[in-house]
């Protein structure tokens, strides 16, 4: 399986690159129109700044949420691994534990439930959406525990400084999300374990008869996301200087949007990871700008909805023209 | 054999004698139970996962143990498919009052109509903010109070409100935020303020609150430097993202948020933009609604208002050492 986009053929109708460039020329009109909106503000340096802080850790949950997709799964329990994870790492510090043996412990946690995930999909066969579901009921839970249902702060200072500081006036989350895209994305490009994935999001049985052990990739997709979210849940921690059970529960709906808006970005339609940071982009650039323009926040609700079922309803006829 | 036989016979008596005596003693509690005829209160909150929902739960089980009470108290975990059937079929089992915290009047209409068919009286705490016919009695606390109390710690810090650009952020599907919300706004527009972005901005998730406020002005701060005077929020989480927002773009904009939790109080205490919040007195409106259940448990009598707003106490510098927070109680 290829996520390489073909060269457009000669002679193609305006209407196919359109539609194959959708999601594409949709982020570039939404940076323009922001842009003719606010020419003063949008494209300033503070302001890029400012939607790449508020993206970064959604872009690495949705990281973790396009290798799941590439397998051909969805997890549902992202936002709530992320979430137990940050308030994991606040209560050990909390509880005077060294910072980063807290950060590990947390990612652990993110990886233990991963893990947990892989093995009720692949090997005892539940549904994705079932077990995936139940693991984010289990792991809501588990984060009202840890936190008591109260929101942890006074966190070290270092710790703070890993969401709040900067290097280059350029915030750190920012680096991080970068870093993680990038392992992701070669991961997913360049290795066995990553080859072996999109095998099996293409086609399981085909997959399996070409001697992928599908089992093993599925259950390594989900432990890799749920590492991957807990340091998302760790960095937003670290971001807002404090910690509560359900402080990261939005980035599930908008990493699933994100994927979805990226498998527009290629011609397969499957889930790929530049095309997810654009569906990210899509997000952040959306949310900054309609606030820029001081439009109700329910307004916005009501936008992203229908730009996702636009992204949507393209990436189905793409798939149906092929 | 013999040996053996006697020994099984000796356990069986003592056996036997055990039980007439738990027998005889779970008679006399029947008996006592019987005459005593025990006050019958459910109790229910949705709210149970918040630090003052999950505060209420232990008060109010400590109080019904005190008073003696048959206490039935049911957890609705902001779930109420699942919270007003379980308190329905609690009203069909029989019960002598119902008590209500933080669960708004709103969201509970299923159980309000199961309980009048039942004859069954609700007593409220911090369920509405006005006069309703679905509760005996409803004490919350003083919205407008709130406001002016909030207000007034603002305009003494940035010399006054006339011609100052000042954010108000609230939440919709909580009354008692969206009330004072808009309080704020009409008493800013009022003081000839400007309302920045020109409404209440509202956050729509109490989870994602801090984050949404962090964005909302951060944004607005990148849009218009320098462009606010102070952000009044509705609820303390939001508002340390606010706090944060603010801090992060350089602004000396003000904050302010009602609630008085933990980390409000050492925002306040730190010295820095985080200038107020807002003290309210869950334990002694517990007490009041307390009081009125004992009367009415008593000999019926009914309390004489059926709406009390009390007034919140302001927690700035010059208290906030002192201040217990609400998520500490």
């Amino acid at each position: 399986m290829s996520t390489t986009n073909a060269p457009a053929k000669p002679g193609r109708s305006l209407g196919r690159t359109l539609l194959q460039g959708g999601t594409v020329i949709a982020l570039i009109a939404l940076i323009a129109f922001f842009f003719a909106m606010r020419p003063d503000v949008f494209l300033s340096f503070t302001n890029v700044k400012n939607i790449l802080f508020q993206v970064s850790i959604l872009a690495i949950i949705a990281s973790a949420q396009t290798v799941v997709m590439v397998v051909g799964d969805f997890d549902l329990s992202l936002g709530a691994t992320s979430s137990l994870a940050g308030a994991v790492a606040a209560a050990l510090m909390l509880g005077g534990v060294p910072m980063w043996t807290a950060i590990s412990v947390a990612a652990g946690v993110g990886l233990l439930i991963g893990l947990a995930n892989g093995f009720l999909i692949a090997y005892l066969r539940l549904s994705a959406f079932v077990a995936t579901l139940a693991t984010m009921t289990s792991v809501v839970g588990l984060a009202y525990l840890v936190t008591a249902g109260t929101t942890l702060f006074s966190l070290p200072e270092g710790f703070n400084n890993l969401g709040q500081g900067k290097f280059l006036n350029v915030p750190l989350p920012v680096y991080i999300a970068i870093v993680i895209s990038l392992i992701i994305w070669g991961t997913l490009r360049f290795t066995t374990i990553g080859r072996s994935w999109h095998a099996t999001g293409g086609n399981q049985e085909v997959a399996r008869l070409s001697g992928v052990n599908v089992r093993r990739a599925r259950l390594l997709a989900f432990t890799l996301a749920g590492l991957v979210s807990a340091i998302g849940g760790i960095l937003l921690a670290a971001r807002l200087g404090s910690a509560s059970a359900v402080q990261g529960s939005d980035n599930m709906m908008f990493s699933v949007a994100a994927v979805f808006l990226g498998m527009t970005v290629i011609r397969s339609g499957m889930a790929n990871l530049g095309g997810t940071m654009v569906g990210v982009t899509i997000i952040g650039v959306m949310s900054n700008g309609l606030n820029i323009l001081g439009v109700n926040s329910y307004v916005q609700q009501v936008v992203t909805g229908l730009i996702i079922i636009a992204a949507v309803t393209l990436s189905s006829l793409k798939n149906r023209e092929r | 054999m013999r040996k053996k036989f006697t020994g099984v016979v000796a356990i069986a008596a003592i056996a036997a004698i055990a039980a007439i005596g738990l027998t005889g003693c779970s008679t006399t509690a029947s008996t006592d139970t019987a005459s005593a005829k025990p006050f019958k209160v459910i109790a229910f909150t949705s709210g149970n996962q918040t630090p003052i929902g999950a505060w209420w739960v232990k008060a109010v089980t400590a109080e019904a143990a005190t008073n003696g009470w048959e206490l039935t108290m049911i957890q609705g975990d902001f779930d109420f498919t699942k919270m007003n059937p379980a308190v329905e079929s609690a009203i069909g089992q029989g019960a002598d009052a119902i008590f209500d915290g933080y669960t708004d009047v709103a969201s509970i209409g299923s159980i309000v109509t199961a309980a009048k068919d039942a004859k069954i009286p609700i007593f409220a705490m911090d369920s509405a903010t006005a006069v309703s016919d679905a509760f005996v009695t409803n004490i919350t606390t003083n919205q407008q109070g709130i406001v002016d109390q909030t207000l007034g710690a603002i305009s003494a810090k940035i010399g006054g409100l006339k011609g100052k650009n000042i954010m108000v952020i609230g939440h919709d599907p909580h009354p008692g935020i969206r009330m004072r919300a808009g309080l704020a706004k009409d008493a800013l527009i009022k003081a000839g303020a400007n309302i920045a972005g020109g409404d209440v901005q509202k956050v729509k998730s109490p989870a994602t609150g801090r984050t949404e406020a962090l964005a909302l002005v951060a944004d607005y701060l990148t849009a218009h430097p320098g462009g606010l005077d102070a952000v009044w929020v509705g609820w303390d989480d939001a508002a340390l993202g606010a706090l944060k927002g603010v801090t992060e773009a350089g602004s000396a904009a003000v904050v302010t948020g009602v609630d008085a939790s933990s980390e409000a109080i050492a925002g306040i205490e730190a010295g820095g933009n985080f200038l107020a919040t807002i003290d309210q007195p869950w334990p002694s409106i517990l007490k009041m609604i307390d009081a009125d259940l004992l009367a009415y448990q008593k000999d019926g009598t009914l309390p004489a208002k059926s709406f009390i707003a009390v007034d919140a106490n302001l927690v700035d510098i010059t208290n906030a050492a002192t201040t217990t927070p609400s998520d500490k109680l």
